[in-house]
């Protein structure tokens, strides 16, 4: 699964730390996600989509290889 | 997301500070089979299997009670160390905390596993002695690297 966290997070021009205090985990998660090594769940999805004031689709795309 | 398997985040220090001790003390008595007779009481048992006595359920029995009091130390402290909550425990630290176990079980039972096969009589009492621990212990420290390298 992609997703345009970085992107997203560059628009309201926030930092990790900023966007991990906001969507209550650590800035390590976030970092994990930015770089595809954690998917994360339906909550905190729907945490970011809020906070970044999109829908969920507009975040997170589906790939190929979710299919597998 | 709660989580209500998991203590509170300051037991991790406590568990850290009473395992540490206890571990070492643990492993010196183990080593130097030091037992204090001050420590030599009259206990209640479950099983009794004396070397040449009988068989039965439910008695009294003379022990040195330095391991006892060691090993619940130890088995203690290390639950609280491996399961207190991160500082911030989200679900990303959930899912290496998961990996962590598994992963430490697969160890703790390969290692038993060639521990079966090549090692014999008393000698494998020693394996016994510290497979007893070694689960929590892998995790322990897989967990912990595994958080450090984030």
């Amino acid at each position: 699964m992609k997703n345009s966290i970085k992107v997203e997070r560059a628009k309201k021009n926030i930092t990790q730390a900023e966007l991990a205090k906001l969507a209550k985990v650590s800035r390590q998660t976030i970092n994990a996600m930015e770089l595809g090594k954690y998917v994360p769940s339906t909550v905190l999805s729907l945490r970011l989509a809020q906070i970044f004031e999109v829908e969920i689709s507009e975040i997170f795309t589906l790939e190929d290889s979710d299919w597998v | 997301m709660k989580l209500n398997y998991l203590f509170p985040n300051k037991y991790k220090k406590i568990g850290w500070l009473l395992l540490i001790p206890s571990a070492i003390i643990g492993l010196i008595t183990l080593i130097l089979e030091f037992e204090p007779n001050s420590l030599d009481f009259n206990v209640p048992a479950l099983f009794i299997d004396e070397l040449f006595g009988e068989k039965h359920f439910i008695g009294i029995v003379s022990d040195n009670v330095l391991n006892e009091i060691l090993a619940v130390l130890i088995i203690i402290s290390s639950l609280l160390v491996a399961f207190s909550k991160e500082k911030s425990e989200d679900e990303y630290i959930s899912k290496i905390r998961l990996e962590s176990l598994v992963w430490a079980v697969y160890l703790n039972y390969a290692i038993l596993l060639i521990s079966f096969l090549f090692i014999f009589d008393l000698s494998f009492l020693w394996v016994m002695v510290f497979n007893m621990f070694t689960i929590l212990l892998f995790f322990i420290i897989r967990f912990n690297w595994q958080i450090s390298k984030l």
